[in-house]
């Protein structure tokens, strides 16, 4: 039994946040209400101050598992997630192998069951070994539970594949995700083609690259009937192609953004940083600006991170030599706190509904909310505290974010799933 | 305040520019006048690290060391297989061993020479990375112009050719800027960039270029080994188009104007032979110019003290960390 007395919770539905206790019996929470009894043996924990809500769920992360153990594991990228607040995942197939077969994909399940303590789900393959050229294993993986199928970290090229792809497995209720670049026009750089990349001197990546590919998958969807998911957006017209295509309703499209996104801009790179190399790389105010209000008006259905772990060694490479992207897992919950909520650009509501609910409907999946009779799968945030991302409080294995030893306000404290407290930040709790 | 390292011409105060150039006007006398070695940095070495070939530069770094008495090495890797960021550290790491005091490098990756840096203590000339810099180029260029107008307050500069690629084009216009020089660029749309600074003016037209009143015409060369694509369909058109032809020539020495470029020079591409021998033709100058800047540049850093710090875009913007503006 656990009983968190004097939170405000929050919700999807609402901007504002409900004062009360709550009573977690066997998991499931059973009261709600002011001042409940403390049960006999209850763990008792004082919230005041702090917000409690659904805990967070991340539908595009990179566990780098397998092949690329030296960057992420699953069960360091999974105590990753847990200490900002997620509770569930779905990780990107561009591994070693690919995850393009049920054989790869049982592998990581099991893997997942024994090294994770939360529920880690998987894309596949749109095509073997994510060459864009043959079809993956598609019913072999959907029998063990993949919907999402992807070749993230490219787009599936040849779109006659893809196209063949969407016809076959929309009939098994799969859905595309779409990692959206034209590779003629990006090239492999990671930087917007605009001011930075010719101050710099490298190569960059028109936002076109991105917006030919965001339309042309989208076409590709209606054409077949399926629902495609388009993957961190990173530019206004990207964003307002999607509004487009939404606005006409004539085919299945959600899409997403990455705190990052919405947080940097291009001139962030300033001497070549690479903490702030990543693929859609980050483009100009303008885009941010846009990226914001698409999150606002429901453009963007959900928050994923692209948590993409990389080694300092691989980092400390001059720009051009450095892999793309950061981890975000971490950061994301407690930087949309502190860039977003905080100086009220949007509520906790849009937070619960974009990075907790959306996300599992996306994936199917139950979403949790703070109600009686519900499982127990949240968090409690606090407010007044302050995170400061050092390397020891970093439980990811790579820490190539931004925001490394950088100070933001807000604080995940603790985390429940089920009857398990999976994170405890301090000496937050009591016995009753 | 002294400097450890010669990075770019971006982050260069004007006084430092003024420095450097009234510097190399006295190296350049001191040369001709006597052309022998001066002691300036003897006992010390000179580490010379060209991950590219170079003919022009890596041989004016040289004498210019040479003759500031200066121990020269020469660590050939041209033509190895060290491209990676990673090889270049862990070669850094080895050559400090050395206890080198000067490091002049080239390389392919732009931003390379700034990495480096931030890893040894030895200064740091950057000598050409990627498209991003080229700073000795630049003040070169600035003393060859000064050698003609002291005060080029007002005077036109127009560039022409692949400025997509250029860092000579990068580093020069942004020193003759903080000169008071005005820059144009001209060359074919695909490339001369749409988001290069507001300050410098882009034409895609030769008529409209000239039009616009240049006091130098400054050609680069055609680095075809630098285009993934195509950028333009043939050598020839592209002189047709934007090169100075014979005809083109005649009307540039009516105009009286001086003609620059960084070398090697593709004849028959940017310019016809006849440019070789045009009075106002200043590319030998440049080329022997290139020596006095160079020692002027090794004369004024100063190696050692403390590695510099990159420090973090976030916390440059951020300060105390509820001070970033965000959207």
């Amino acid at each position: 039994m656990i009983l968190l007395q004097n939170t405000r919770i929050a919700s999807e539905n609402s901007p504002v946040l409900v004062e009360g206790d709550v009573l977690i019996v066997e998991g499931v929470i059973q009261q709600i209400g002011p001042g409940l009894a403390v049960p006999e043996g209850a763990r008792v924990i004082d919230a005041r101050g702090r917000i409690l809500m659904p805990a967070m769920f991340d539908a595009h992360v990179h566990f780098r598992a397998p092949g690329f153990e030296n960057k992420e594991t699953i069960t360091t990228g999974s105590e990753a997630a847990i200490n900002g607040g997620v509770t569930g995942v779905v990780m990107m197939p561009n591994t070693r192998p690919a995850i393009d077969s049920s054989a790869v994909v049982s592998t990581v399940l099991e893997s997942a069951k024994r090294k994770s303590r939360i529920p880690v789900y998987t894309s596949g393959c749109v095509t073997k070994d994510r060459e864009g050229k043959e079809l993956a294993e598609i019913d072999g993986m959907r029998l063990l539970g993949v919907t999402m199928l992807t070749d993230d970290g490219d787009t599936t090229g040849d779109p006659a594949v893809l196209l063949r792809a969407m016809q076959y497995a929309t009939e098994f209720g799969m859905f595309f995700a779409s990692h959206c670049e034209v590779p003629e026009l990006a090239g492999p750089r990671a930087i917007n083609e605009g001011v930075m990349s010719y101050r710099l001197g490298i190569k960059g990546s028109p936002a076109c690259a991105e917006e030919i590919i965001i339309d042309r998958d989208i076409r590709l969807a209606r054409a077949a009937g399926a629902h495609v998911h388009i993957q961190h957006v990173s530019s206004k017209m990207g964003m307002e192609t999607i509004k487009w295509w939404k606005s006409r309703g004539d085919v299945k499209v959600t899409a997403e953004v990455a705190p990052h996104h919405l947080l940097f801009t291009e001139e962030h790179i300033g001497d070549y940083d690479t903490n702030y190399k990543m693929n859609p790389p980050l483009r100009t105010q303008a885009d941010c600006d846009a990226l914001l209000e698409g999150l606002k008006e429901g453009v963007f259905d959900l928050i994923a991170t692209d948590h993409a772990p990389h080694t300092p060694f691989e980092k400390a490479q001059d720009f051009i030599s450095a892999p793309n992207g950061i981890t975000g897992l971490e950061t994301a919950l407690v930087s949309l706190y502190h860039f977003f909520v905080r100086p009220e650009k949007f509520g906790w509501d849009l937070v619960v509904k974009r990075y907790s609910a959306e996300p599992r409907r996306l994936m199917g999946l139950p979403v949790p909310t703070i109600e009686v009779g519900q499982p127990a799968e949240c968090l409690l945030f606090d407010t007044e505290a302050e995170t400061t991302f050092t390397k020891e409080f970093m439980k990811s294995k790579s820490q190539n974010t931004p925001f490394i030893n950088q100070t933001l306000q807000g604080r995940v404290d603790v985390v429940i799933l089920g009857t398990e407290i999976l994170l405890e930040r301090e000496a937050t709790v009591a016995v009753g | 305040m002294a400097r450890k390292d010669l990075l770019d011409i971006a982050s260069l105060q004007r006084e430092e520019i003024e420095l450097l150039l009234d510097q190399s006007t006295a190296f350049k006398q001191l040369l001709t006048s006597s052309g022998k070695k001066v002691p300036v940095l003897e006992g010390k070495s000179v580490l010379m690290l060209f991950y590219e070939p170079s003919t022009r530069t890596h041989s004016s770094f040289e004498v210019a060391a040479k003759r500031l008495s200066a121990e020269v090495t020469n660590f050939n890797v041209a033509h190895s297989s060290i491209t990676k960021g990673e090889s270049v550290r862990e070669t850094i790491e080895t050559l400090q061993a050395m206890r080198t005091d000067y490091i002049i490098v080239r390389h392919g990756r732009s931003g390379l020479p700034g990495m480096i840096a931030r890893l040894t203590k030895a200064s740091v000339i950057n000598a050409g990375d990627g498209a991003h810099e080229h700073p000795t180029q630049a003040l070169l260029d600035a003393f060859t112009i000064k050698e003609k107008f002291a005060d080029p307050r007002g005077k036109r500069v127009l560039i022409i050719g692949d400025i997509l690629h250029s860092r000579v084009a990068r580093s020069t216009s942004t020193l003759l800027q903080k000169l008071g020089v005005e820059v144009a660029y001209l060359g074919p749309g695909s490339l001369v960039p749409k988001y290069g600074p507001a300050t410098i003016r882009r034409f895609t037209n030769y008529d409209e270029a000239m039009a616009w009143g240049p006091d130098f015409v400054y050609l680069l060369r055609v680095q075809m080994e630098r285009q993934d694509v195509q950028f333009f369909p043939s050598l020839r058109e592209y002189h047709r188009i934007y090169g100075i032809t014979n005809t083109r020539l005649e009307d540039i020495r009516q105009r009286g104007l001086y003609i620059m470029h960084p070398g090697p020079v593709n004849r028959g591409v940017e310019l016809c032979d006849a440019v070789m021998d045009y009075e106002r033709s200043l590319i030998n100058n440049q080329a022997e110019n290139g020596i006095a800047v160079r020692m002027a540049v090794l004369n004024w850093l100063t190696p050692g003290g403390d590695l510099p710090k990159r420090e973090p875009a976030y916390a440059s913007r951020s300060g105390a960390a509820p001070a970033l503006v965000m959207p």
